[in-house]
């Protein structure tokens, strides 16, 4: 239409003369005829051509309007709004929807050409894009619920049931990695495809179907999908596919419940079996270093996969704490693998190293419930090291002490450094009486002492021992010299402790040094005045219990390359009237040989059972203290409700059983501590 | 004694002689009624507790009686005289009821506090009324809060002196005889496992809940509530009938433990 400034005065002068209506009635008739004939000719249009004339006369008809509208501008501005018509410009759009693309051929041919497309697109073709984006357009431009209603809705549907079949489809044939690989690629597909042809408003829907049928109803199947699910990817490492299903998982929900709940129980599993296994617990050091790899490797699944997801690693701890506390045994393993390593393991390592390790075993140390366990053998092998001397560093030793005393607070820890204190002492005490004594000694053997502060080391059965005579001087010297200085105290020599070296000629004459126990040393002397002695007569010659020297003697004459000692008759077992003889010839390649028994190990099943007594013994007045605890600030309280305040009082210590709980509570009504209520038998007050 | 003017003391002569109460309470009647005997009557029959009367010359005499000939205490050899005299066999319960009125110490004694305070607070002066007050003392056991208070009593009673716990067997024979009367059809099984498993003495806390025990849980223990604060022992003991299948009845179905 040629736009003249003619057409425009006229317009004008219609509107002005109150010919509005008729104006604007001419104009919906005109337009509504004249679309009809673009219509006819769009539905006409074969095959591929439809899209492109519905596109061609839809750009036309927008450039026609806008003149119209400028032509019509004060019809538009005045009479439109007093008779509240539709303005001209979206007038237009109406009557272009409801003619053009309302018209039963063009309407359902149009979606189901857009929709085909995006198939076809889906499948791999090249489909014309701009084409597309304009149509689009044109849908939101005739307004959100055309385009929601006309094409949309429809959209949503028909890729649901894509989807679908995709799913089914790739489930039956490919496996986990493979298929979340797929599903990654489609969810990017379909990002992009909305960023390039549909409205922004689409994406949220177009994703969360594919969201739906792609991962969220498959996610068991693909979770437990055998040989190459949840599990083969941590049993192989597979981070970037672990990464992965992490990424995809947390689109739906409850997808990141399933796959912490399914790693937790395999962590479960996997761990009870380590717990359980007898060959695995046969080797205490080696038995926590695979707890340790187990828990690197679940770190850095979590780390370099599942983003550090607190989530997880609160779930990774709780399966820890969960099966290291199955094995009763767990808190002496971690105590002997600490004891490995700072025996000899940190050897030569670098500060930081040590400390990275130390930190590990303070990991495992959260997890026990036992941890007085714990405490019993730490402070026996602690004791073990620091006299025979066989620390790897001191730095060490007390850098772990701090970090228990962190965890645990001043009181698990101050009698261990007790245990330190009294080493220090020690050896200031014998440089004294080395200046004092020196020159008396000459040659007499050389005596190193260490002075036990009774209290803060492990508490033995004071053992008997009758000390060779050779030796005896020198110790009582030392025994006045400290005395003199220490008035008032009582010193015992603990033989079950102590070290010497020996110097031994052999048959052909040959020498060698042994490092032995005490016991050991009192045994292997009185060979030096008899040639033959039976188990009885050095019983009675030394005076050390039998059991402890029936061990000694085992370690003397029936070890392989140790030696020293020879048994009549050659049995396994020592009877009382077995007879011993000095070993001739003994040979060995080392000149000094150990045979000493003085380091930690592994508890036998009998000393595993003291050593549990001993604890539950100790438990039972912490127990009672902490009920009084409860009782004197509750006053009143039923006797559940003390049962779990209890527990909480001493849960960073040990879990008390609820039995043992009762029992300490029936007691103490005994001692009338406590009484029950007269009404409520289930109630108990305090009884100052 | 009072000087008395010959119109009072011969009023309280009157009064003694129809009532057969004591001079002391004919005292405290004819005072309060100011020396009406009518008044006197009304005041007495209207004081249950005053009809307790004893005369306390005729206790004096019964404890001697039963006294030891060196030791002013009443020990075993006089207590069987005394159930001769009064006809019941000295392992009855009465006894302990008895024991019980005298809020006696220790089994086997009474001091003569006891004896006397103990007879006089029922009413008891002589053989005759001793006899007649055997059955209503037999029959305060059927009554559920003179029972438990008597069977509480029994631990202290029963317990060697100085000892805070009883000694089993001891316990064991209390319970067979006290649970006769209440009727309770798990008293073997529990002094079965006692010997069995525990054979330790008894403790007090839970001498008293057992008879709670008996009392609330039925004998099939389906009301039986493991977190309901029961001591130890009587948990045990309800694992222990578990474990040898106690059906419905009370009964054990393992047949080598009967």
């Amino acid at each position: 239409m040629q736009v003249t400034l003619g057409c425009l005065r006229n317009a004008y002068n219609m509107v002005l003369q109150k010919f509005g209506e008729k104006l604007y009635s001419g104009l919906v008739t005109t337009m509504t005829s004249h679309l009809r004939q673009i219509s006819q000719s769009i539905e006409s249009a074969q095959g591929e051509i439809f899209l492109e004339e519905l596109n061609r006369k839809w750009v036309e008809h927008n450039k026609a309007l806008l003149m119209i509208r400028d032509i019509l501008m004060y019809m538009d501005r005045t009479f439109v709004p007093s008779s509240r018509k539709t303005p001209v410009h979206e007038l237009g759009l109406n009557l272009w929807r409801d003619v053009v693309i309302h018209s039963n051929k063009t309407q359902s041919r149009l979606l189901d050409t857009l929709i085909d497309l995006v198939l076809k697109e889906r499948n791999g073709e090249v489909i014309n894009r701009g084409l597309m984006r304009n149509l689009i357009k044109m849908l939101m431009d005739l307004g959100l619920s055309v385009y929601q209603n006309d094409f949309e809705k429809h959209f949503i549907e028909v890729s649901k049931d894509f989807y679908c079949c995709e799913s089914q489809k790739f489930i039956e044939s490919c496996n986990c990695g493979d298929y979340l690989k797929k599903a990654e690629r489609r969810l990017n597909e379909e990002m992009e495809r909305v960023s390039h042809y549909l409205d922004p408003s689409s994406e949220s829907k177009i994703i969360k179907v594919v969201e739906t049928e792609m991962i969220e109803n498959h996610m068991h199947t693909l979770v437990h999908m055998e040989n190459s699910g949840l599990v083969s990817m941590f049993v192989d490492d597979k981070y970037e596919d672990l990464e992965r299903i992490y990424n995809l998982f947390r689109r739906v929900p409850s997808g990141l419940t399933i796959v912490k709940d399914v790693m937790t129980s395999f962590i479960r599993d996997t761990g009870k079996q380590l717990i359980m296994d007898p060959e695995r617990l046969k080797d205490p050091v080696d038995f926590v270093q695979r707890l340790l790899d187990l828990k690197d490797k679940y770190d850095k699944a979590i780390t370099l996969a599942f983003n550090n997801d607190k989530t997880f690693q609160n779930a990774l701890n709780s399966a820890f704490e969960y099966f290291i506390n199955l094995n009763a045994r767990s808190p002496e393993f971690i105590s002997l693998f600490v004891d490995d390593k700072l025996r000899r393991g940190l050897k030569g390592v670098g500060e930081e190293d040590v400390e990275i390790v130390l930190d590990k075993v303070m990991m495992l140390f959260r997890y026990l419930q036992e941890k007085d366990m714990f405490e019993k053998y730490y402070k026996q092998h602690l004791a073990k090291r620091l006299l025979s001397g066989k620390t790897v560093s001191d730095e060490a030793e007390r850098s772990l002490i701090v970090k228990l005393k962190t965890e645990c607070g001043y009181q698990f820890t101050s009698k261990l450094e007790g245990m330190f204190t009294d080493m220090k002492t020690s050896y200031d005490m014998m440089q004294g009486f080395l200046a004092c004594h020196g020159a008396e000694l000459g040659d007499s053997p050389t005596l190193s002492v260490q002075v036990l502060t009774t209290g803060s080391w492990p508490t033995q059965s004071s053992p008997q021992c009758n000390l060779p005579s050779e030796i005896l001087g020198v110790c009582e010297k030392f025994r006045s010299y400290y005395l003199g200085a220490h008035s008032g105290r009582r010193l015992s020599w603990q033989a079950n402790m102590g070290n010497a070296d020996l110097k031994a000629t052999f048959g052909k004459g040959q020498k060698h040094e042994l490092n032995v126990s005490t016991y050991q040393m009192c045994v292997l002397m009185l060979f030096n005045n008899a040639d033959r002695l039976s188990c009885k007569e050095i019983e009675q010659a030394t005076a050390i219990p039998m059991p402890d020297l029936k061990r000694c003697l085992q370690s003397l004459a029936l070890v392989k390359g140790k030696n020293v000692l020879r048994k009549e008759p050659m049995s396994k077992d020592i009877a009382e009237d077995d007879a011993f003889f000095f070993n001739d010839k003994f040979t060995s390649k080392l000149f000094k040989v150990k045979i000493g028994t003085v380091v930690a190990q592994r508890e036998s099943e009998p000393e595993n059972i003291e050593t549990r007594q001993r604890v539950e013994e100790d438990r039972k007045p912490q127990i009672e203290a902490a009920i009084v605890r409860v009782m004197k600030s509750r006053k009143i309280l039923e006797h559940n409700n003390i049962i779990a305040e209890v527990t909480k009082q001493l849960q960073a210590r040990f879990l008390p059983n609820p039995v043992v709980i009762k029992k300490r509570i029936e007691s103490l009504i005994e001692r009338e501590f406590l009484e029950r209520d007269k009404v409520d038998r289930k109630m108990y007050r305090y009884l100052a | 004694m009072h000087k008395l003017g010959r119109g009072h003391r011969d009023k309280l002569q009157q009064f003694v002689t129809i009532t057969g109460a004591s001079e002391k309470v004919a005292m405290q009647a004819l005072k309060a009624s100011d020396w009406n005997l009518e008044g006197a009557f009304d005041y007495f029959y209207s004081q249950p507790q005053l009809r307790t009367f004893t005369d306390s010359r005729h206790l004096e005499e019964l404890y001697n009686r039963y006294k030891d000939k060196y030791i002013d205490m009443i020990f075993a050899d006089g207590i069987t005289l005394l159930c001769n005299d009064i006809q019941v066999d000295p392992q009855d319960i009465v006894m302990l009821v008895l024991s019980w009125h005298m809020k006696a110490g220790t089994m086997c004694e009474f001091s003569k506090k006891e004896f006397t305070e103990g007879l006089q607070s029922l009413g008891i002066d002589s053989l005759e009324k001793f006899r007649e007050k055997i059955p209503s003392m037999r029959s305060e056991l059927k009554d559920e809060q003179k029972f438990r208070e008597i069977y509480n009593f029994a631990f202290g009673w029963a317990k060697e002196k100085g000892q805070k716990s009883l000694a089993l067997d001891t316990a064991i024979g209390m319970w067979q005889l006290l649970f006769a009367e209440k009727q309770w059809p798990l008293v073997d099984h529990w002094c079965q496992f006692l010997q069995a498993r525990h054979n330790k003495a008894i403790s007090r806390d839970t001498w008293s809940q057992l008879l709670e025990f008996a009392k609330t849980v039925s004998s099939n223990l389906s009301d039986y509530d493991a977190e309901g604060a029961w001591p130890y022992l009587i948990d045990e003991f309800v694992d222990y009938l578990k474990e040898n299948g106690v059906n419905q009845h009370g009964q054990i179905n393992d047949s080598s433990l009967n």
